[in-house]
């Protein structure tokens, strides 16, 4: 035993200065968590629907320049849902031409006749890869539109299927970046059918009475919501615009924010080679109608087609400088290729976190107060021996928090503070046994031995249980919960060695000093 | 000091009395449940936008209210919130369907037109570092410009760092002296911190931006959605947490303990669920782990004192179960009520202190280890009993021989 105290010392020794090492000093070496460092969470969910439909939109274009190019030339395709459309115009005998045209450049798509009409389904590989690609896309945007705005230690994760989770720690100026990210900016170029020519229609009435009660198929309406300088709305007008875009976000090859004739802010874009052809055959053949550039279902503006436009174009709009800015900065990026909700969104601002450190810190001061005292009056010297182990126990917390980079949050704290009053109790199962065994009449030393080894048990199985509540904890919880798991498991694990190796070892130290025990301050 | 030395209570005695209490007491509760007693759910689970606001004046409830209601902002609980000199206010509201931002644009926009600027200058309550840099580059007081355009703009950035600093520090301005007092970032500690600000650039400040009177410092939109899913996961934890704990317990002892026990920690969770909701706290993410780690700390006290009654058994004493049980009940009773006690100061220097974030932890932690440590004694050990008597060896076999 006495050459173990040595060893065991030196093994105690480290795991102190270890944690204390890798802690201190605290304010540099711990990871706050949003809710006390301030900051935002985001949990977006990818409106993966939207990706699939501009897909279909893609290859219904595509089969439609197929079919015609084999001579079809009656054939129209239209999209009937998200993930299906309808084409007209073949006749029943060229069905062995179509089979060959959707294998060679539709492999992802189902069809069988029905009467007149050929019926296109969307298969379910093409389905899962479209909205796998969107989401895996959609992050990898967000990603670089945060990038770009300099935030530190972002984390942009995917959650479950197609949630993403955004975390902007200490970030002071939370509404631009929000808007940033939430600039979905879904950009498509929309040809107008009505009105013809002009300012947009006051109300949704005054276009279906155009089209005499009910919208023609291959139309919808969009708004143009118009803003003031604080985002409130100040006028909202209505276009009847074609269901399918001329192009989308995804052609653009590049944007910068640029000057318009009034010298006010636009956008300038550049398409992708692809993009410009698709481009120049929409406007060329629909030179002086009005061309709607929609950005999150909103008609920014609808200027009318001068002339074939074919790899370049500007964005105007009501537009601010740092709009602009941040719109070029966004179609850069990449587009997102869905649309976005938000399911949900916390901004702590930094007071608020400050405030709440305080008030734990302080909750936890007295409370290790209150305990300390109470060990003190009740087992006196060895009391101290349990306060030795407790603050160990709380040098441990911090170290791994600190080692591990794990987060504190405010739970965390509330973990923190309860291990505190929960972590003496190995301590007090050993001592209550050790005052048995000196009740029966044992010395000093085999109380001590017989305390340790009875208690021990139940220690473990006591603890057990209460880590299998943290484990559950930390399965179930977000962020600042999770935060609580953690601490509160590192205390439950730290305690045991605590009161079991460390408490010991100072007891053993006690006694070695002394060639003759017969009384111990317990 | 030792108090609890060698008691001799027959703790056992008690149990159907105590039956009979606990009983009523989940009456009460599934009563309070089933008779409308409302869940008052945070926005966690109940889906809503929660704004927390500070003023630079004690803010009038009431005046709140009907300020928002003359604004068109529906159902909406107004809260103080924190310390009363912080001037906090807590607006919460329920999620229309479709208007994710709607709430929030409509309470910040009511609280500008009554507390935030009247002339349409910058409100450095309201804007954030990059606007004020932009602003002050803009009017360029300490005319840097004209030297170096990069340097000037690197100046401002540092000046309104220094000015977001302060109001990280105190959430909202309230007085141009704090603006002049705001020390430059990056001062040596200990020595006289340089003003952020110049005169120049203070008085220019002064003649182009303003201090609102209200500032929003935190802001949570939860949607419905989410708020459903949480709901679930929650009740799932706590369910798999019981039956997790049932099982170890189970392995490590024997099953009727493993009921005793399990028992004994829902009858603690529904008890402290009704006074939770009698007290009209709010239900949230951390309230959950209120309950899972109170199911935690019952099972714990539980084990604690059947650890005990397993270890006298394998002794061999002679005498019943009850006698064992009465005997292991008094033995860790001094174990018992002094760990106890140390979480109970824990958590209530917590209740007292943690503010109003961590109230309902507090309260469900505090609650929680008084049921606890009863139901440990008066609970899970005559459950463990009855459940020996009804489907115990000697019952089965008495049964059989009848």
């Amino acid at each position: 035993m006495k050459n173990g105290l040595l060893w065991r010392g030196i093994a105690i020794g480290a795991v102190a200065s270890m944690s204390v090492l890798s802690a201190y000093p605290l304010k540099e070496n711990l990871k706050l968590g949003l809710d006390l460092r301030g900051g935002i969470h985001l949990v977006l969910q990818v409106e993966t629907d939207d990706a699939v439909r501009s897909e279909t939109d893609k290859d219904l274009d595509r089969l439609e320049g197929e079919l015609r190019d084999k001579g079809m030339t009656a054939a129209a395709a239209e999209r009937s849902s998200d993930q299906t459309f309808v084409v007209r115009g073949v006749p029943g005998e060229r069905d062995r031409e179509v089979a060959e045209i959707v294998d060679d450049f539709l492999p992802g798509w189902n069809w069988q006749r029905s009467g007149e009409l050929l019926n296109f389904k969307m298969a379910g590989f093409n389905l899962n890869e479209i909205r796998t690609l969107a989401v895996g896309q959609a992050l990898e945007t967000i990603r670089n539109r945060i990038d770009a705005f300099g935030v530190s230690e972002p984390v942009i994760q995917r959650q479950g299927e197609r949630r993403i989770v955004v975390q902007l720690p200490g970030v002071d100026d939370p509404e631009r970046v929000k808007d940033l990210i939430k600039n979905v900016a879904f950009l498509e170029f929309r040809i107008v059918d009505y009105p013809f020519r002009g300012a947009s229609a006051g109300s949704v009435e005054e276009i279906l009475a155009n089209y005499g009660g009910s919208l023609p198929g291959n139309l919808e309406i969009k708004p143009q919501i118009v803003r003031d300088e604080r985002g409130r709305e100040i006028g909202r007008g209505y276009y009847a615009v074609e269901r399918r875009s001329a192009i989308t976000g995804r052609d653009l090859r590049n944007a910068r924010p640029g000057l318009g004739e009034f010298n006010q802010p636009v956008v300038n874009f550049y398409l992708t080679h692809e993009g410009g052809i698709k481009f120049g055959e929409v406007t060329g053949n629909n030179i002086d109608k009005g061309l709607a550039i929609v950005l999150d279902g909103n008609v920014v503006s609808a200027p009318k087609i001068n002339s074939r436009i074919n790899d370049a174009g500007i964005i105007e709009g009501s537009f601010t400088q740092q709009e602009v800015e941040d719109l070029s900065t966004v179609l850069r990026s990449g587009a997102l290729p869905a649309g976005i909700t938000y399911l949900e969104e916390r901004t702590v601002g930094p007071s608020l976190g400050q405030d709440s450190i305080r008030r734990g810190l302080k909750a936890g001061v007295v409370g290790l107060s209150l305990v300390v005292l109470t060990m003190i009056v009740y087992y006196r010297l060895s009391g101290i021996n349990a306060i030795v182990a407790l603050a160990l126990n709380i040098a441990i917390i911090f170290g791994a928090l600190a080692y591990f980079g794990a987060t504190l949050t405010l739970p965390g704290i509330a973990g923190i503070v309860l291990t505190i009053g929960m972590a003496v109790d190995a301590n007090v199962l050993v001592f209550e046994r050790i005052r048995e065994e000196l009740h029966r009449g044992r010395t000093v030393k085999s109380a001590i031995e017989g305390g340790f080894g009875k208690a021990l048990s139940t220690i473990v199985d006591a603890n057990i249980t209460t880590l299998i509540a943290a484990l559950f904890l930390f399965q179930f919880g977000t962020g600042p919960i999770r935060g609580f798991a953690v601490t509160l498991s590192i205390g439950i694990l730290a305690s045991m060695f605590t009161a079991v190796f460390v408490s010991r070892w100072i007891f053993d130290l006690v006694l070695s000093r002394r060639s003759r025990v017969d009384r111990i301050s317990i | 000091m030792e108090i609890l030395r060698n008691t001799k209570f027959d703790f056992m005695r008690y149990r159907h009395a105590c039956a009979g209490v606990s009983a009523l007491l989940l009456l009460a509760t599934v009563g309070l449940v089933v008779l409308g007693g409302k869940l008052n759910l945070g926005i966690d689970f109940a889906g809503g936008t929660q704004l927390t606001v500070r003023l630079d004046e004690p803010p009038q409830v009431d005046e709140l209210r009907s300020l928002m209601a003359s604004s068109g902002v529906g159902d909406i609980v107004i809260q103080r919130f924190g310390d009363p000199e912080e001037n906090s206010v807590i607006f919460k509201t329920q999620l229309e369907e479709g208007a994710e931002e709607g709430s929030r644009d409509r309470i910040v926009a009511a609280l500008r037109g009554r507390y935030g600027s009247t002339s349409g200058k910058l409100d450095l309550n309201e804007q954030g570092a990059q606007a004020l840099a932009a602003k002050l580059l803009d009017l360029d007081p300490d005319r840097l410009r004209s030297l170096d355009e990069a340097e000037a703009a690197a100046h401002y950035e540092r000046v309104a760092a220094a000015l977001a600093e302060v109001k990280r520090q105190v959430g909202l301005i309230a007085s141009w002296e704090q603006v002049a007092a705001a020390p430059a970032l990056g001062a040596e500690e200990g020595g006289a911190a340089s003003p952020a600000l110049t005169p120049e650039a203070l008085a220019a400040l002064r003649e182009a931006a303003e201090l609102g009177h209200f500032s929003v410092i935190g802001a949570e939109n939860v949607g419905p959605q989410i708020g459903h899913e949480l709901r679930r996961n929650g009740m799932q934890a706590i369910v798999l947490a019981l039956l997790g704990m049932l099982a170890y317990i189970w392995l490590r002892f024997e099953l009727r303990f493993g009921i005793g026990a399990i028992v004994a920690a829902t009858h603690d969770v529904v008890i402290t669920l009704g006074l939770f909701i009698v007290m009209g706290l709010e239900f949230n993410l951390t309230t959950i782990a209120g309950f899972l780690t109170l199911v935690g700390y019952s099972v714990n006290d539980t084990v604690v004192i059947f650890d005990r009654v397993r270890e006298n058994l394998r002794q061999n004493r002679r005498g019943t179960l009850v006698e064992v049980m009465n005997e292991s009940l008094n033995q860790t009773l001094s174990r018992t009520v002094l760990t106890g006690g140390t979480t109970l100061l824990a958590v209530g220097a917590l209740l007292a202190l943690g503010g109003d974030v961590l109230r309902g932890f507090a309260f469900i932690m505090t609650v929680g280890v008084i049921v606890g440590t009863y139901s440990s004694i008066y609970i899970a050990s005559p459950l463990t009993l009855a459940w020996d008597r009804w489907f115990g060896v000697e019952a089965r076999s008495k049964r059989r021989a009848r």
